[in-house]
């Protein structure tokens, strides 16, 4: 599950199909001509013809599954702005623009170890393609899911793949845990489990409280970033985030890191939170 | 076929098709989607005398047709880039334009001269107009005598071609023109963004870290032409016309306007091919109007 990154191609793929998963939540299918994409990767979508110039940048969004035999890859995706309505009200066999996959990938985790998948809202995506992962390679990973409300909650069909154990907290108690996905993780850990390694991705507060809770018990804990973009592939170094160990540095140049080429995914001892 | 190739400045360019400043880092990055020995040029990010972290995040946020950046210029430095960077694009066969800033004339004149001696740089362009800049950019921009003042200092510094990049930001855009031109600017690049900003309404704060940024894009086009239109007809140096160019349709309404060649600049964050399509659509339309050199096309608007 290490070999090197893929390289990025700029490509026009087509929508299969989109549907409804949650409340305002939608699913887009792309049939995609290489699948070769590592779990964490991201992908940058332009849900517009080329010639228009409205909305103007690409989305970045994870990929939440990928089906090599069907040649499609899957995206999960709150509809919030212009560029997710664009994306949600395209037909399937339109067109749209594909930049990918960008970004590393999860580091794989011991064998032996236990990894713990924290998502939260729609933070949750790469967390199953990179269970489905997991489990392929005979890892036996648990799911927490934390989402503001019962309909806001990915379906079982979704997250099953990614772990048998798939446990849920909502905000307002209407599903699961009464609270936050935190408290989850508070249980999980004081469980006897061999090794764990949690990874997560969810808005940036729950993912500082997962870090710190980490941080406490001396897990390892690797978060998904994600931050205004506007490349996806470096040049640009908008979506930076602070590093932790500035004073190790050589210069200054180093002390933001870009989200897009350096993470998304990075260890959560080496940012500032 | 229209022969597309262009001195700017005495810098002899395949075509009139640069990417901008800041658009594609130090080429390294965008090597895997576009080939850049099509096009005319690149110009560097911009260095500074010494590293530079850039500023806080967020950094960018998108606007409508265009986007707000205030990245502060996180950069290695002179000699980080020269170390570091420069090894990788000496390489490349397509001509290196290095952009420079820096606190004082004076350190902008020291960084040309050290550049003097690394061999194969085409130009040396100076940033007198980033908005992002605190203790330097867009402050000596703003001021006819302070442009005048950096670029003279460089001119004197430096043997290879100076390139004076303008900020939009300004009453009287001529004047700063005429005053870089003074200085000995052998060419101008121009527009640099325009200062902008976005705001959380609910949150009540600016989206951006640094408050304020630089706006580029589609949405500063029109922008740009009015203005390379005024300087066009203020001085006789050369014009890189930049600000939103998305397509080569786009391109060539600048060289109509003034512009000798042309920066392709956030585009390149959307379509990091792009540049290349936009040469190959430049050399169609003017293939398909018949003519011999794109330099018939410069400053030929009828008003």
């Amino acid at each position: 599950m290490n070999e090197p990154s893929p390289t990025a191609t700029d490509v026009q793929v087509r929508v299969v199909a989109t549907t409804e998963v949650a409340e305002a939540f939608f699913q887009t299918r792309l049939e995609v001509p290489d699948t070769t994409i590592r779990p964490g990767q991201f992908i940058q979508l332009r849900p517009r013809s080329e010639q228009s110039i409205y909305p103007f940048l690409r989305i970045p969004l994870s990929v939440a599954a990928v089906d090599v035999q069907q040649q499609t890859i899957d995206v999960l995706y709150e509809q919030v702005g212009p560029k997710t309505t664009a994306l949600r009200h395209l037909a399937a066999g339109d067109e749209v623009g594909f930049l990918g996959p960008l970004g590393n990938h999860f580091p794989t985790p011991e064998p032996g170890a236990v990894p713990v998948l924290v998502g939260g809202g729609i933070g949750v995506p790469p967390l199953i393609y990179f269970g489905t992962s997991l489990r392929v390679h005979g890892y036996e990973p648990i799911l927490l899911v934390g989402a503001r409300s019962a309909n806001k909650h990915l379906p079982d069909r979704l997250l099953a793949p990614a772990a048998a154990d798939v446990r849920r907290a909502s905000d307002d108690g209407t599903l699961g845990h009464a609270g936050f996905v935190t408290g989850l993780l508070h249980s999980a850990l004081d469980e006897p489990l061999p090794s764990p390694v949690v990874y997560t991705c969810g808005p940036h507060g729950m993912m500082a409280a997962v870090a710190r809770l980490c941080a406490e018990r001396d897990v390892p804990c690797f978060a998904s970033l994600e931050e205004y973009m506007a490349c996806g592939f470096g040049v640009c170094v908008g979506c930076v985030v602070e590093r932790a160990n500035k004073e190790s540095l050589p210069s200054p140049y180093g002390h933001y890191a870009r989200v897009c080429i350096d993470g998304p995914i990075f260890d959560a001892r080496q940012i500032v939170w | 076929m229209t022969d597309l190739r262009t001195n700017f400045a005495g810098i002899e360019l395949r075509n009139p098709v640069l990417l901008a400043s800041g658009t594609c880092g130090y080429g390294d990055e965008l090597a895997p989607f576009l080939d850049l020995s099509r096009l005319g040029g690149i110009v560097t990010k911009t260095i500074t005398p010494e590293p530079r972290a850039g500023n806080a995040p967020p950094r960018i946020v998108e606007t409508a047709a265009g986007m707000l950046n205030s990245i502060g210029l996180q950069n290695p430095g002179l000699k980080g880039f020269i170390d570091d960077k420069w090894p990788y694009l000496a390489a490349l066969d397509t001509k290196i334009i290095v952009n420079i800033a820096a606190p004082t004339a004076a350190l902008h004149a020291e960084m040309a001269a050290r550049l003097d001696d690394v061999e194969g740089i085409a130009g040396i362009e100076v940033n007198i107009s980033s908005p992002n800049m605190k203790d330097g950019g867009m402050l000596f921009g703003c001021s006819p005598t302070a442009s005048h003042g950096v670029i003279a200092a460089v001119r004197a510094a430096t043997r290879r071609p100076v390139i004076a990049k303008l900020t939009p930001n300004v009453t009287d855009i001529a004047a700063i023109a005429r005053a870089v031109v003074d200085g000995g600017a052998d060419g101008i690049a121009m527009i640099n963004t325009l200062l902008g900003m976005a705001v959380d309404w609910r949150t009540r704060k600016p989206i951006l870290g640094n408050i304020t940024g630089g706006l580029s894009g589609p949405a500063i086009k029109p922008v740009a032409l009015a203005l390379l239109w005024k300087v066009h007809q203020a001085v006789d140096v050369p014009i890189m016309g930049l600000g939103g160019i998305t397509s080569a349709e786009d391109a060539l309404e600048f060289l109509v306007t003034g512009a000798t060649a042309v920066q392709v600049g956030t585009a390149t964050f959307v379509e990091p091919g792009g540049a290349a399509d936009i040469v190959a659509g430049i050399e169609s339309h003017c293939a398909a109007a018949g003519m011999a050199r794109i330099g018939e096309l410069v400053g030929t608007l009828g008003v």
